[in-house]
């Protein structure tokens, strides 16, 4: 069978290192199932360079030359730019990156960790090693706002107080202040909710600031392999939670970190991007075509093998469900220190969260 | 608005209110991953029906007044409009009926949002009934807060001092001055009835 799978990653701009290790996943797997003679993927790859305007002129333009499956988008406000167009020319995105859940479109399989992976474990973690006083930072889009309130009313509700929650510019570097105030504050815990150069400048100045016995336990919902080496001895003790770390990677997924991955590294981008390919290559034998309502009724089927193992994509809700680890770097690795033991099905509303709403707010009546 | 948002809804109940098979599987399954137990009607809802239940979603395109257990616009829950066909006499009904959301068929992906904004509307919609109830009360209750008033000046006070006196008494009985007002009177009888 011959196949055509667009890859749309921004592998060039400022989260250009997360982009080049999905699109070298994507591209390890396509090599891999060629190789194995099963299918044959002609890929279509498009850079928009970290430039949220391209992603739907370049969704677009696939789409019209033919192509009904894209594989790509790291940060939500391009894959959220991308869903009118595929509604529009009925096409279908395998999106392959954590993120903060609260959607669930008809025209995009969701494979990476959703909140009830990341967040979730994590804020559980905080609170089981007892670190009473957290702050939160974050970018200041979707992914920083979301993740942060979430980990707020979740840490709140079980006593941890939240010292303080700043917001930086995506891709900024001003963030002295946020440096001054927890070093002023002195939490157990800061929560980093930042990508790309906010994410290094910001733990590389934390790292000069405060001396590494004082310094309070960092932790993030999305940071992986891919960019772990731009951030250097600031990262040791960092944990992580994801859905994949390299400490696991198999041999395919090494073999196309290392044929094709400029840091040569596996991260949860590589190995999410290498599954969602054997995905839809499986999904599309299976569906005997690239229809893509027929694909996603094969795919959501059963659980299909994965070089990330066996998954399994939710016909309802569309989402993959994803065993969540925490891991803690160190010396440029992540050890993992925490696993599920078996795959949990991504809740992106978080319906079985038992935290209570958040208190209405105080009604106060002028008393005549 | 005067509350937080809500956005869980989990162990609730909703009423999915459709005629055809589909639908209310695709909605009942949406519901379902949404924590939300869906209670499939395909005629009418009964006020039997409505014992235990958090929200109805509804079909716009076949709905009608008699088949819902309130008067037009007097939803006790929160309801969501299913938008299929899109006439204007259909949605003309469905805005007569005060639904606080609407979901196109076509993207029920999207109940979440629905389920969201209907339920903060109709908590908005809940506080303007209660402000407009307590107006009504105020306004029913001037005549008896200027008898009780002139009551009070019998003992040969001005008015001024007779209303203060009447609304420290509200205050110290925490009740509205209407309230207090209709206490007075009912201890000055011969006033109550306009005898004077």
């Amino acid at each position: 069978m011959r196949l055509r799978l667009g890859l749309i990653f921004s592998t060039s701009g400022s989260y250009a290192a997360l982009g080049q290790s999905a699109l070298a996943g994507a591209l390890g797997a396509i090599e891999a199932l060629a190789e194995a003679g099963q299918v044959e993927i002609e890929p279509v790859i498009r850079d928009p360079g970290g430039d949220v305007a391209r992603y739907e002129a370049q969704a677009a333009e696939l789409l019209q030359d033919g192509v009904r499956h894209i594989l790509g988008a790291i940060t939500s406000w391009s894959r959220k730019d991308m869903i009118p167009v595929l509604e529009r020319g009925g096409g279908l995105l395998w999106y392959p990156c954590p993120y903060e859940g609260f959607e669930c479109s008809d025209h995009v399989v969701y494979l990476g960790a959703a909140p009830n992976h990341h967040v979730v474990p994590a804020t559980d973690w905080i609170v089981s090693q007892d670190l009473g006083r957290v702050y939160l930072v974050g970018s200041n889009y979707v992914w920083g706002w979301e993740t942060l309130r979430l980990a707020r009313e979740r840490l709140q509700a079980r006593g941890v107080e939240v010292v303080g929650e700043r917001f930086v510019p995506l891709g900024s570097v001003a963030h002295a202040h946020v440096v001054d105030e927890i070093r002023a504050l002195r939490p157990d815990c800061v929560i980093d909710s930042l990508i790309g150069p906010s994410n290094a400048s910001f733990l590389n100045d934390l790292a000069a600031a405060i001396d590494a016995g004082a310094r309070p336990r960092l932790v993030s919902f999305n940071q992986t392999e891919a960019d772990l080496d731009a951030l250097g001895p600031a990262a040791d003790g960092l944990v992580s939670a994801g859905s994949f770390f390299e400490e696991e990677a198999d041999p395919r997924l090494l073999r196309a970190a290392r044929d094709r991955a400029p840091n040569g590294r596996v991260s949860a981008f590589l190995a999410s991007a290498y599954a969602a390919v054997e995905l839809f290559a499986a999904a599309s034998t299976k569906a005997g075509g690239d229809d893509p309502r027929a694909v996603f009724a094969a795919l959501s089927a059963g659980p299909l093998p994965t070089a990330m193992g066996p998954i399994h994509v939710d016909p309802v809700m569309r989402h993959a469900g994803l065993a969540p680890r925490l891991a803690q770097a160190g010396q440029g690795q992540f050890r993992i220190i925490n696993r599920a033991a078996s795959p949990v099905a991504a809740d992106p509303y978080l319906t079985g969260d038992a935290v209570p709403p958040p208190p209405a707010r105080a009604e106060l009546r002028v008393v005549r | 608005m005067s509350q937080a948002v809500m956005h869980n809804f989990t162990g609730r109940r909703a009423i999915v209110l459709h005629h055809a098979d589909e639908p209310l599987r695709r909605i009942s399954e949406r519901c379902a991953r949404l924590g939300v137990a869906a209670v499939p009607r395909r005629d009418t809802v009964g006020p039997a029906c409505m014992e235990g239940i958090d929200m109805v979603i509804l079909d716009i395109d076949t709905g009608h007044d008699a088949q819902l257990p309130w008067a037009a616009g007097q939803a006790p829950v929160p309801v969501v409009g299913l938008i299929g066909s899109e006439s204007p006499g259909r949605l003309a009904w469905a805005l007569g009926q005060q639904v606080d959301a609407f979901l196109p068929l076509s993207a029920i992906g999207t109940l979440f949002s629905a389920l969201v904004i209907a339920h903060d509307r109709f908590a908005a919609r809940e506080a303007q009934r209660a402000r407009e109830a307590e107006l009504a009360a105020q306004r029913s209750g001037r005549l008896d807060v200027i008898r009780a008033v002139l009551a009070l000046m019998e003992g040969g006070r001005d008015e001024a001092l007779a209303l203060k006196q009447l609304r420290a008494f509200a205050m110290v009985e925490r009740i509205p001055i209407e309230d207090a007002a209709r206490r007075v009177l009912a201890q000055h009888p011969a006033t109550r009835a306009g005898k004077r």
